[in-house]
């Protein structure tokens, strides 16, 4: 079921063809993505699943431009961004894309309000009023208030996260991409987090692409690309952790 | 824990081999000097001059080496930092934190050890090259002189102990990593590693201000008397020991005052933060050259004052001071390049201190890149962060040698004949815009490597390394 047949450009945010990304040459040579296709629907929320070395986390770098395929080709709306050369995909990740990773997401030595407002500040501009008031309210939804002054060393795993999404959403990216966003967290840190991405994409229309191993947090999403060993194994609309669960236990016994 | 030398000892091995080098040609040099005037020894002096040289060399060898000393008291707790996890991991499996810090201390003594004895060989091999060119040239004449003296072992074996002195002393957080960090996420948690000293800043404030006073009191007795310069000299001591004890009271604020010169762009800001992350650290990096810098400006400012002082004098009486001139540029060059030489042994930790931090910072600079910092600009933070850190160091080094300089000149010199009473310190345009230049060329040295560096790697490698 390739859905990049069912999903018109039109309303894409993204997608890839014939994606391969393969390291070393010769006998020794891995192939990390086989041959991938997919589009992510704008303004919605994808997870990406698949076992330890199935290619996810790859197939996320080279959407967000933070890694060069093989061969293949990768747009982001209606930007080729393999064409791109390092300045323009710097641009554009500071413009079009936001990035949630499990860990390691802020600047140590910046404090909150300095983390959320980086994304501006790279551009070397202020936000605008529009931009000021979406950035207050995010501070106030994800509860971030009385923590503006303080540095990241400060806060807990998940109220580092939130800080993490506030940036993420603060310019409004086409789409932010989250790397196992929950793996460093605690169950219920893990699901307001994961809530909280969730409801930026029904309430904001904000499209989100998820890579996760974790059924639970995949079961919060619109739909879930599954991958194994380089390739698409399945596509499922919103599924329960049951199901997912079974799906993934499958693909790992049905290689 | 890591028994053979590895490449992060560089710096150590090299300040080392810098220093030992140093204190062995200067004191070569001095049992050549002493040969040559003894030669001809028609006026039975050259016991008090040889004395005098030695003199010289002792102090300026011990200037080099305390600058070395804390050049690597900061280069091996920089490398501790970037280390801890896997000083977490062996605490984890069992080893004692004192035998880890033990370790370090045996690879700082390794590493002085082999650094010394290059210095040694390299500095004997100098002197000795030298006298061999200016017999040649006929500057001096052929004398029975051997490199082998057992004094030059001395400044040997001082750099091997200060150098492991130094290890032990930048081996310190050994002890406070504790197991967990080797299991959990590895967020920064050390900020803040400066706890508040109040015994330090104590003895700092006394040393200063009794210094100071000190100081005031030599100048105002130099109006009558030239014995004023020894008043002034033990105020000078002391004064400037309180200002290296109390550093971390100084050099934090003097980084602040520069990252406001340099804008409030986002790299430049973040530059300014890096600077002042760890205030102990950036102490340490830059009073190495605070101190370098103050002694060429003082000297600089000293003789700038004799000069001015003298011109007046010999306005007045001209027959008084016929001749002076080139001793006074003589002793110029010749401290300008003994105290220059700890200024470059400090310059040197800094661009080590500099590039190993950056090293470290990898991950954070790939969350950068991630973010949509271009290339260009990390370059540009990197570059910031040195200027700010070279900056820092020549503004205090500058302010407080033209102090130290003016006073000395003026308590040495105020009383005599003709002298104008009151001068205004002169600062020698020369010697301050070639260290303008020296720190302009530090700053680009100390950036150019790491910033390379640390744009080379891919955001995704770098997001990946633990």
């Amino acid at each position: 079921m390739h859905t990049e047949l069912t999903t018109a450009i039109g309303t894409a945010v993204a997608r890839v063809e014939k994606l391969t990304k393969s390291y070393g040459t010769g006998p020794g040579r891995v192939d990390a993505l086989a041959g991938v296709s997919i589009g992510l629907e704008r303004g919605r929320f994808t997870a990406i699943m698949g076992p330890s070395g199935s290619g996810k986390s790859t197939l996320m770098h080279m959407m967000a431009g933070l890694d060069s395929p093989s061969s293949g080709r990768v747009w982001l709306g209606d930007t080729d961004i393999t064409a791109l050369g390092d300045s323009q995909l710097t641009l554009l990740r500071r413009r079009r894309v936001g990035f949630v990773f499990q860990s390691f997401n802020l600047v140590p030595t910046l404090d909150i309000l300095g983390n959320i407002r980086l994304p501006f500040e790279l551009d070397g501009r202020r936000p605008s009023r529009d931009e000021a008031a979406w950035i207050d309210r995010l501070i106030d939804s994800l509860g971030l208030r009385d923590r503006l002054g303080h540095r990241p060393f400060e806060l807990s795993g998940g109220q580092q996260q939130r800080v993490a999404i506030a940036r993420a959403l603060g310019t409004q990216p086409d789409l932010v991409f989250a790397d196992e966003p929950t793996g460093n967290l605690d169950s219920r840190s893990g699901r307001e987090v994961l809530s909280l991405l969730a409801t930026a994409s029904s309430e904001f229309g904000q499209s989100i692409a998820m890579v996760t191993h974790d059924p639970i947090a995949a079961s919060y999403a619109d739909r879930i690309v599954f991958l194994a060993d380089g390739v698409v194994a399945d596509d499922r609309p919103r599924s329960t952790p049951e199901q997912i669960s079974s799906l993934m236990l499958a693909l790992e016994r049905h290689p | 824990m890591r028994p053979a030398l590895s490449r992060e000892q560089f710096p150590t091995i090299l300040v080392a081999a810098l220093s030992s080098s140093f204190g062995v040609a200067l004191l070569e040099v001095t049992q050549a000097l002493t040969l040559l005037v003894s030669r001809d020894d028609v006026t039975g002096s050259s016991h008090t001059v040889a004395a005098l040289l030695s003199v010289l060399a002792v102090v300026f060898t011990a200037i080099a080496v305390y600058v070395a000393a804390v050049v690597t008291v900061n280069t091996i707790a920089t490398i501790v930092a970037g280390r801890t996890r896997t000083i977490a991991l062996y605490r984890l499996v069992g080893a004692s934190s004192r035998t880890l810090r033990r370790s370090v201390a045996r690879e700082g003594l390794a590493a002085g050890a082999v650094g010394s004895a290059i210095g040694a060989v390299v500095g004997a091999g100098v002197v000795a090259g030298g006298l061999a060119f200016a017999v040649r040239g006929r500057v001096i004449p052929a004398l029975p002189y051997s490199p082998w003296h057992a004094v030059v072992v001395l400044p040997v074996v001082a750099v091997v102990l200060t150098t492991w002195l130094a290890a032990w002393i930048g081996s310190r957080r050994v002890l406070a990593v504790s197991p967990l960090e080797a299991i959990s996420a590895a967020e920064e948690r050390t900020l803040g590693e400066t706890a508040a000293r109040p015994a330090r800043t104590a003895t700092a404030i006394t040393l200063f201000s009794l210094g100071t006073l000190l100081l005031v009191a030599g100048i105002l007795l130099g109006l009558v008397s030239g014995l004023g310069v020894l008043v002034g000299l033990g105020g000078g001591i002391l004064s400037f020991s309180g200002v290296v004890i109390g550093a971390q009271l100084v050099m934090p604020r003097a980084l602040r005052l520069v990252a406001y010169a340099f804008g409030r762009s986002a790299a430049a800001r973040l530059a300014g933060q890096n600077a002042l992350r760890y205030p102990e650290r950036s102490t340490r990096t830059t009073i190495g050259l605070v101190i370098g810098v103050t002694l060429v400006t003082m000297f600089a400012v000293a003789i700038g004052g004799f000069e001015a002082m003298v011109q007046a004098a010999r306005a007045a009486q001209p027959e008084t001071y016929q001749g002076i001139q080139p001793t006074l540029d003589a002793t110029v060059a010749v401290f300008s390049v003994l105290t220059g030489y700890s200024a470059l042994i400090a310059a040197v930790g800094l661009v080590a201190t500099l590039s190993l931090s950056v090293l470290q910072r990898t991950r954070e600079l790939g969350l950068l890149r991630a973010l949509g910092f271009s290339a260009r600009q990390v370059r540009f933070m990197i570059v910031v962060e040195s200027a700010q850190l070279t900056s820092a160091a020549v503004l205090v080094g500058v302010v407080l040698g033209t102090g130290y300089g003016w006073a000395g000149a003026q308590s040495l010199l105020g009383s005599i004949a003709g002298a104008p009473g009151l001068i205004v310190p002169v600062l020698p345009v020369a010697v301050l815009a070639t260290i303008a230049g020296a720190a302009a060329a530090l700053t680009v040295g100390a950036s150019l490597v790491p910033a390379r560096r640390a744009t080379r790697v891919s955001p995704v490698a770098a997001l990946a390394i633990e």
